[in-house]
């Protein structure tokens, strides 16, 4: 009794000593709370988190596609494309070099310059499983570079009909090439001259040489396409149309033409991004309705002594609805995290020549969205639910 | 001083099918030690529901403290600061500790974070577990379950202690070491206890016992 004694002495003259430390907060309850069923937690933040990865993943390769389709149409390169109509990739498909000074001469057209294109697979290099599965080079004119968007060299440029090459950034830390080094094509040594970067992954990708030497290597005087520049302020459109119409036998593809068929792809990988995104809020909403209503249903008794206590229903509905948004959170936070990590080993593993991903924030705004919209529906019907719940009836469930 | 008064209190389930309370007048004086008794069904969580204000009369009156519930718009502020509920199973939050668990009551109490920590370890000494307040649950026996319990309802010093079988899930030992508390408690702080109970021997340490049949009092006397 000596104890009691002393403490009624204390409880009425409250005169306890302080021992430091924190009061629980509501926040702490709300952080601590999600985690009384580990597992049932889990399996609901990895069904979560699975959607927002895929939607991060998806962002950060669409984005990736939009910068690359960006860079590879900037200012300063040719507008149109010109192709023989009949071209399936055979040597029937070029196109005469004397073709090129027909298409100076059309109205509105400023320069124009004829590319030969020659690929040779690389049988030993696609054994290994390297990303690089061949190499294409490009013959032009040196003096013509800026029309493929090439500006700036690191290093020299190749010489007239001479065995010398510059290659793209990409290419370069893809074949671990340097300025200096060989380059081996068609049985040919070709000594690098020069590393150029443009921004764009295909042309980074390039390897380039004088047209003449690649002429002479290929057996061909032809070119495989001609690049037209047009005049400052022209519609490209109707320059392209007025090729087509002088001659029958070429195709043409304008920047434009060429940007809005990436545009399509992209559009397709955004609408399977859209997909994704409501088919997460969907299932992530329904296992997070489920795991938190078996919640409710399990503290319905601790409800009741909330409420009995003097809880307000809706700090019982905001406590619910908080532990929601700590699991759908924190699902958001892990699938942004295996997204990056699943699309950055994608795309070492699959290899895509040079495409690198663009982080955006976009693409984490997009996501945590979705945490949010999935936490806040997946939360409120239970929430709702447990803060209706009568003192009295939750008192009596077993 | 008259604490509690209950006038012509009904209250019926089922569409007026089963009748809880039957036209209950009661009056108990603050301070006071009370035990309501009787057989299973007979009204006794009913009544002390009422006096909670976890549930309201469909017909009749319920004062507390001056205060007519029926006139009052949100009953959870009521509770948090006149009423302190102990239930037959203690219903702590398991992943908290039991100072965490006593400290909940104080959570929107409009005091200094000072003084709420120290009145949460005053009433963990009070049931005589300051040494395990930062134990959790499932390491303490059920009496000492039953104890924190005791000291949450407590923390806020509320006026009135309602007390729902809290030995009907204990030994005899622990069940009296329970009562010790309560009685310890009740004392301290001058609140008014009631305890619904099965046991006699329970009800007889109380100044005041009130039998209940059928939604009726059918006695009410003195233990001393």
């Amino acid at each position: 009794m000596t104890r009691l004694m002393k403490t009624t002495i204390r409880l009425n003259s409250a005169k306890a000593v302080y021992n430091g430390g924190i009061i629980i907060k509501f926040i702490t309850l709300i952080l601590k709370n999600p985690f009384r069923n580990k597992t049932r937690s889990a399996l609901s933040i990895i069904g979560i988190a699975i959607g927002i990865a895929t939607i991060v993943a998806l962002g950060l390769i669409t984005a990736g596609m939009e910068d690359s389709v960006q860079t590879t149409f900037n200012e300063g390169g040719a507008e149109i494309t010109v192709t023989n109509a009949t071209n399936v990739g055979g040597s029937s498909g070029l196109l005469d070099a004397s073709f090129i000074d027909d298409l100076k001469n059309i109205t509105n057209v400023s320069d124009a310059v004829g590319q030969l294109s020659v690929s040779e697979s690389n049988q030993s290099l696609m054994q290994s499983r390297s990303p690089v599965l061949g190499t294409t080079v490009y013959g032009i004119n040196a003096s013509k570079l800026n029309l493929v968007g090439i500006s700036k060299v690191n290093g020299t440029i190749y010489e007239e009909n001479a065995y010398e090459v510059i290659i793209g950034t990409r290419y370069a830390d893809l074949n671990n090439l340097s300025v200096g080094d060989n380059l081996t094509f068609l049985g040919y040594d070709f000594k690098v001259v020069g590393i150029f970067e443009t921004g764009s992954m295909m042309k980074d990708n390039g390897v380039y040489t004088s047209l003449s030497k690649l002429q002479n290597i290929s057996d061909t005087d032809k070119v495989s396409s001609i690049l037209v520049k047009t005049s400052e302020g022209v519609n490209d459109t109707i320059v392209s149309q007025n090729i087509k119409d002088k001659y029958e036998n070429v195709s043409t593809l304008t920047s434009e033409e060429m940007s809005s068929m990436l545009d399509d792809v992209i559009g397709i990988l955004d609408a399977a991004s859209l997909a994704i995104s409501g088919l997460a809020i969907l299932v992530g909403g329904i296992g997070v309705i489920n795991t938190m209503v078996m919640t409710v249903y399990e503290r319905t008794k601790e409800i009741g002594v909330l409420k009995s206590i003097g809880w307000k229903s809706g700090k019982i509905l905001k406590m619910i609805l908080g532990e929601t948004l700590v699991i759908t959170t924190l699902s958001g936070i892990i699938g942004a995290l295996f997204g990056i990590l699943i699309s950055e080993v994608g795309v070492r593993i699959i290899g895509t020549e040079g495409f690198s991903l663009v982080y955006t924030p976009k693409t984490f705004i997009l996501a945590f969205g979705i945490t949010l919209i999935v936490g806040i529906i997946g939360g409120l019907y239970p929430a709702y639910k447990a803060s209706k719940l009568a003192p009295t009836e939750a008192l009596r469930y077993e | 001083m008259e604490l509690i008064r209950l006038t012509n209190v009904l209250k019926q389930y089922d569409d007026g099918a089963v009748t809880a309370l039957n036209n209950i007048n009661l009056s108990i004086e603050k301070g006071s030690f009370v035990s309501i008794i009787g057989p299973s069904g007979s009204g006794k969580s009913t009544l002390l529901n009422m006096l909670g204000a976890l549930d309201s009369p469909d017909s009749g009156q319920v004062i507390i403290n001056g205060i007519d519930l029926a006139r009052q718009k949100d009953l959870s502020d009521f509770r948090r600061h006149e009423i302190g509920f102990i239930f037959q199973l203690h219903n702590l939050l398991p992943n908290l500790n039991v100072q965490e668990n006593v400290e909940i009551p104080l959570m929107d109490a409009k005091m200094p974070e000072k003084d709420k920590h120290r009145r949460a370890l005053l009433f963990i000494e009070a049931v005589g577990l300051l040494d395990k307040r930062k134990q959790k649950p499932n390491k303490l026996s059920g009496g000492e379950r039953q104890r924190v319990a005791i000291a949450r309802a407590l923390v806020n010093f509320p006026s009135i202690i309602l007390a729902d079988e809290p030995t009907g899930a204990l030994d005899t030992k622990n069940g009296q070491k329970v009562l010790d508390v309560l009685r310890f408690v009740h004392e301290s702080i001058d609140a008014t206890l009631i305890i619904v109970t099965h046991d006699i021997d329970v009800a007889r340490l109380a100044d005041r016992t009130i039998e209940i049949r059928d939604g009726q009092v059918i006695n009410d006397y003195y233990n001393r």
